[in-house]
């Protein structure tokens, strides 16, 4: 199958580690993408959804015109803003039409309702398969603790689920099939602070020093998020959160195509972990010692 | 069913401190939480203290956390929560506890709710015989109209627990419920003051209030259109967090140019010079790591001149 690929903003922005991982693992997995270039931001919950609604119908409309329905991405903020907008476009088709109508027409563009947005994460579950994922692994992360991170919008509001509740565990599902170990807490389902970094970074940074430092205490030794914007926060301003805190957090921060692509056999260096805030030092050399 | 019900228990005027106590309860299958804690205060201990009123998820009285989560004890059966034969139940986090399950609804809920105003103010006089208004007009806010104040999208927040001054969903929804009200004429002085700090650019947009609401209302959702509406009226801010404006400014701005975000810009514009200090350790560290994203050397999507005729658009219809 292949797949109309939205690699969104930040992962060649703020985290250019995660462009070049995610395509490379999409490689070696066989995964089709068709990556697309002509589109626009999604907004990411920041535009008003007067103008974001427009630009994402366009982008699907993109897709629709490559003869494409499944749209990937690799980022939880992009699957939360663009599949809600999705189903708007698709609950209402009057709203559609207007759509259509007043801002697609002009460029002969038109949605027709039959996109839907996935992220990596649901489409390893759910099209590729946990046993054919499992297959693929050279190296099993064997004895590698680690806490699982979801970013929100990849787990709310319940519409974004499609009547699949499992979805709340896939991160879980996906760190076992690499072979390494869960190391469960509280605050992988809550908010990383990222939205409020701007409009009250206090409380930002509370929460990052909330999440990071409760899994570190459970005995995670890195943590595996699907959200480039959770890892700038969890990542970037760790060291603020720390700082601010009064504590030593250092808890590494991997973005899932990295950690997939460990157990597929990668090197740190193809996955661009030095380019991490936090030092990821003591993770690739644990796993360097792996079969 | 024998179960243990394990009750939060604290007389703060006693100065003892607080302590989960079990009970054993024998319910009959279908029984609610609620009736648990009333065959408790009637068989163990008559000092219980919890609040409920109407006994069937009408008046969002019994608003606890059972199992640690949020819930109406009246409409949660024990069977559904009941974890190894135990029930948890205690006040809602992060407010004042008054007596045992009895919290601080002042402070929970009214007083952030009187912040917002909750009252009309039309702007113009009422007309003889009172306003008449079209069903169809009031379709967009009769969902937050049905709003009990049971307190649960409150108790689910994810800012509260860092923030008890935040107004939280309960407050903002009631804002939408007055700002969207066609008789009301106060939106751009709402706004503004709904756009200061504790208000609704404080809110991590994290859709917990969704999960949490009893009555469908979505309250994300509804701050989303109170943020929206902001926008439209040019309200991007209050006075004190004009950050808030020019992140949005900058945001808008650099997709509207380049059809993508150009992060290194919307840092230094949201921030402006004012901060450069603490901005270049940061910028020095992402440089040092191959990641800092280079303020305005920003190449333009193929095609961004259409996202750029979309910004018009919205902007010529508002």
């Amino acid at each position: 199958m292949s797949y109309a690929f939205y690699p969104g903003c930040v992962s060649r922005g703020g985290c250019p580690e995660l462009y070049p991982s995610a395509v490379k693992v999409a490689g070696r997995l066989g995964l089709g993408l068709e990556e697309l270039t002509d589109v626009g931001c999604n907004g990411a919950g920041v535009l008003s959804r007067a103008v974001s609604d427009p630009i994402n119908a366009r982008t699907f409309a993109k897709a629709e015109a490559r003869g494409l329905t499944q749209l990937m991405t690799i980022c939880s903020t992009c699957t939360g803003v663009m599949g809600g907008a999705n189903l708007r476009l698709k609950e209402a088709p009057a709203y559609r039409e207007r759509i259509n109508r007043e801002f697609l027409a002009e460029e002969r563009l038109a949605y027709q309702g039959s996109v839907d947005v996935k992220h990596l994460l649901w489409l390893l579950v759910e099209d590729y398969g946990l046993d054919r994922l499992r297959a693929e692994v050279r190296r099993p992360l064997k004895g590698l603790r680690v806490s699982p991170f979801y970013g929100c919008y990849i787990r709310r509001p319940d519409g974004i689920l499609e009547g699949k509740p499992a979805r709340k565990r896939y991160l879980e599902m996906v760190i076992e099939a690499l072979g390494a170990e869960v190391t469960d807490f509280g605050g992988k389902g809550k908010c990383c602070g990222f939205p409020v970094l701007t409009a009250n970074e206090p409380n930002s940074m509370a929460m990052v020093a909330a999440h990071t430092g409760e899994a570190k205490s459970k005995g995670a030794e890195c943590m595996v998020t699907p959200c480039p914007l959770c890892h700038l926060n969890l990542d970037g301003g760790q060291p603020r959160a720390a700082k601010m805190k009064g504590t030593a957090i250092d808890l590494p921060i991997l973005h899932l195509p990295q950690l997939i692509g460990l157990a597929l056999g990668f090197s740190a260096e193809e996955l661009h972990l030095k380019r991490h805030i936090v030092p990821t030092r003591q993770v690739a050399e644990k796993v360097s010692l792996l079969t | 069913m024998e179960l243990i019900f394990k009750v939060y228990r604290h007389d703060p005027t006693a100065g003892t401190k607080p302590a989960l106590e079990s009970y054993p309860v024998s319910l009959p299958d279908g029984a609610t939480v609620l009736d648990g804690l009333l065959q408790i205060r009637d068989r163990h201990d008559g000092g219980l203290a919890f609040r409920a009123a109407c006994g069937r998820g009408f008046c969002g009285e019994c608003t606890l956390r059972i199992n640690r989560s949020g819930k109406l004890a009246c409409i949660t059966r024990v069977a559904q929560v009941a974890k190894d034969g135990e029930v948890t139940v205690e006040p809602v986090r992060n407010i004042t506890v008054l007596k045992d399950l009895v919290y601080d609804v002042d402070e929970l809920l009214w007083q952030k709710i009187a912040w917002v105003e909750p009252w009309l103010r039309p702007a113009t006089a009422q007309p003889d015989g009172g306003y008449v208004i079209p069903d169809a007009e009031l379709e967009p806010i009769r969902k937050a109209m049905s709003c009990y104040y049971c307190g649960l999208c409150d108790e689910g927040c994810s800012v509260i627990p860092f923030d008890r001054r935040f107004s939280g969903p309960a407050a903002l929804t009631k804002a939408f419920r007055v700002v969207f009200d066609p008789r009301d004429g106060a939106a751009r002085e709402r706004l503004k003051r709904l756009g200061e700090p504790r208000g609704m650019w404080d809110c991590v947009h994290c859709y917990e209030a969704n999960e949490h609401c009893p009555r469908g209302i979505d309250p994300t959702d509804r701050i989303f259109d109170l943020r929206d509406k902001a926008v439209e009226l040019g309200v991007k801010s209050g006075t004190a967090n004009p950050q808030v404006a020019r992140h949005y400014d900058s945001f808008a701005a650099s997709v509207r140019q380049s059809g993508w975000l150009d992060e290194g810009r919307l840092a230094l514009e949201t921030w402006g010079l004012g901060r450069l200090g603490e901005l270049l350790p940061m910028a020095w560290r992402a440089l040092r790591r191959g990641k800092l994203p280079v303020p305005y050397l920003h190449r333009k999507r193929p095609g961004a001149e259409w996202i750029r005729r979309i910004f018009d658009k919205v902007e010529k219809r508002s």
